[in-house]
């Protein structure tokens, strides 16, 4: 029954890949002659130039009917809106022409924004995802993680890590500009300038950047980051110094992650693979499930292996115990406002709404959307057909996979690609958790390393396999005219700049977040006292527990 | 043997990065990744994850 659906689930995959490849209609049968020729087409209209005394002849709405309300909207919003540069001269081309474009980067900041806001919320949801999956002993701790992760993380990346991820990303279309982000620190190599990390914005202010479309910016990159560092408090909960933490995250959000970031978005050596080495359009990451998801991922693991497995998760024998968290509701809940959350990860990684294809964000949302729906149902099936019942921890983990691994290829594929990704995600974050936790030995209670390193990378390849070519953003990518175009599609030199991506971030990022870490360890000690974690952290550590008015169990010894 | 997992990890990527200066070719170029991602891994989880688990709290 078993190999029977496993049959089936393959064939259907295999049918939607073709379905999404195979989308040329058939060509129209050509209509008849025409019985007498047609008469020629009338000349075009000459041009007819617009002056500004055209202009200042547009009526204003009467002030008489304005009085009485308009609860239409007819008289709101016309000629008397339009900011006027010089009252003298009254209303000119000049100024609609300057409105418009004022108009166009409006649009972008407020959509770039508010999808910051969103992803901003997602912090929410990692926080009660992760506490839910933890014991009740620890929720305190948990939780306290979670909160001070933001102010750590912006902390450190308004410093720092925002100067080194896109001090040297030039200017952003969208964004109006951000010409003061223009200094980028290269190394001449193979006969290529290659950006290794920025030099402009330290603290908002320095080297001219102090400047509205920065502002924009560092607001969205800043959630990005943050998301990345809240991915390492789950892998490394119940037993993560406080204090550890509090460094750990610091330098991730300061050096780690914004040098990933610079590499792949702020103008670096992986981004320019295409115009410097013929790689597609270079390493494409549409919304982060490398710079985010699998630098997140990958530290977990690092500081999962440093700080050990929390004592009775395995035996002396090596066989791994369950230890359920303590809420699933919450879980559930959380897998929901990061969902929610990821409608601004996705469509607002296009940071705008107006021009350059970014009308592709209803595109994007919709992918986002699929590929978590398949993802669900794909952790959900596996673990039915495997353990007899529906999971519901690895069903929400399930979910959070397919959007982990649709964020990269979101601005990229069709909804068919997207539901093919996703369900791949939903039952590669159920084998790589038996994986992690069998074979590996590394104890991680959420499943963090899983969701976010197995298919961030998952993500990140799926671009190179994926990627239609159908996409616009401006006319090139990557400084490559044209669209981005995966394996499938014709271009099997994207998949080469995706799997450097992922060598990156396995060879180099791992190393950084593991060195930076084993250091942390030796001067401050990343795991707690053994008497402290069999309490539970939530005294020991934060000196009040979650829940007073609860008995909570105490775990004696439970080694064997 | 933790600091040898450290330096196996790093050399794979510089094996993947090495791959733009060797070869044109995408085909090389992707063999060689391939080769440094696979070095990358055994780094990880064949060398530094092994030494933990020697040390390993259950094993206590």
């Amino acid at each position: 029954m078993k190999k029977l659906f496993l049959a089936f689930a393959i064939v259907w995959c295999l049918a939607l890949l073709n379905t999404a490849q195979g989308q040329t209609p058939a060509p129209a049968a050509a209509p008849a002659a025409p019985a007498e020729a047609a008469a020629a087409a009338p000349a075009a209209p000459s041009p007819v130039p617009i002056t500004d005394a055209d202009v200042k002849g547009v009526a204003a709405p009467d002030p008489k009917d304005l009085a009485k309300g308009d609860p239409g909207g007819s008289m709101t919003g016309t000629v008397t809106d339009v900011v006027v540069s010089d009252t003298k001269k009254g209303l000119t081309i000049g100024d609609l022409v300057n409105q418009a474009g004022q108009n166009r980067i409006a649009i972008n900041f407020v959509w770039t924004l508010v999808a910051g806001f969103l992803v901003m919320f997602m912090q929410a949801g990692f926080a009660i995802v992760e506490t839910g999956l933890c014991r009740a002993k620890n929720a305190n701790h948990t939780m306290m993680m979670n909160f001070m992760v933001y102010g750590v993380g912006m902390l450190a990346y308004w410093l720092i890590g925002f100067a080194i991820q896109m001090g040297g990303v030039g200017a952003v279309g969208n964004l109006g500009g951000t010409a003061t982000l223009n200094a980028e620190q290269t190394i001449h190599l193979f006969g290529k300038d290659l950006g290794l990390w920025g030099k402009n914005g330290y603290f908002l202010m320095h080297h001219g950047t102090y400047d509205v479309a920065v502002m924009v910016m560092f607001l969205f990159q800043m959630v990005f980051m943050d998301t990345a560092l809240t991915i390492v408090t789950g892998s490394a909960a119940e037993r993560w110094k406080y204090a550890a933490f509090l460094i750990s995250s610091f330098v991730i959000g300061a050096f780690t992650y914004p040098l990933f970031g610079n590499w792949a978005w702020g103008g670096g050596w992986l981004a320019t693979l295409g115009s410097n080495f013929g790689l597609g359009h270079g390493y494409a990451d549409f919304a982060g499930s490398g710079v985010v998801h699998a630098v997140g991922g990958l530290t977990a693991l690092a500081v999962s292996m440093i700080v050990g497995p929390r004592i009775g998760k395995y035996t002396r024998q090596g066989k791994a115990n369950a230890i359920p968290g303590h809420d699933l509701m919450i879980v559930l809940t959380g897998c929901f406002i990061l969902a929610f959350g990821w409608f601004g990860f996705n469509p607002g990684s296009t940071l705008g709404a107006s021009g350059n294809g970014n009308l592709r964000i209803g595109s994007i949302a919709v992918n986002t959307m699929l590929a978590g729906m398949a993802g669900s149902f794909g952790a959900m099936f596996y673990m039915w057909l495997r353990y007899s019942k529906p999971d519901a921890s690895m069903t929400g983990n399930g979910l959070l996979a397919g959007l982990v691994a649709i964020t990269a290829p979101s601005g990229f594929v069709n909804p068919v690609c997207s539901v093919i990704i996703g369900l791949i995600a939903g039952v590669l974050v159920c084998i790589s958790v038996e994986f992690v936790d069998r074979v590996l030995k590394v104890d991680d209670p959420v499943g963090a390393i899983s969701v976010h390193g197995a298919n961030g990378l998952w993500g990140v390849i799926s671009v190179g396999l994926f990627a239609d070519g159908k996409s616009n953003y401006g006319g090139s990518w990557g400084g490559v005219p044209g669209s981005v175009t995966g394996l499938f599609y014709g271009d099997a030199g994207q998949l080469v700049a995706q799997l450097l991506g992922v060598a990156t971030l396995i060879g180099c990022i791992f190393t950084l977040s593991f060195v930076a870490n084993l250091v942390i360890d030796w001067f401050v000690g990343q795991r707690v006292a053994a008497k402290a974690e069999l309490e539970g952290l939530d005294i020991p550590e934060m000196g009040a527990l979650c829940y007073p008015e609860f008995v909570l169990k105490m775990d004696t010894a439970s080694v064997d | 043997m933790i600091f040898v997992g450290i330096i196996v990890t790093f050399l794979g990527f510089l094996i993947s990065v090495a791959s733009l200066g060797i070869t044109a070719s995408t085909g090389g170029r992707l063999g060689l990744v391939i080769v440094g991602i696979a070095t990358s891994l055994v780094g990880i989880m064949g060398i530094l994850n092994q030494a933990y688990l020697k040390i390993a709290i259950w094993k206590k």
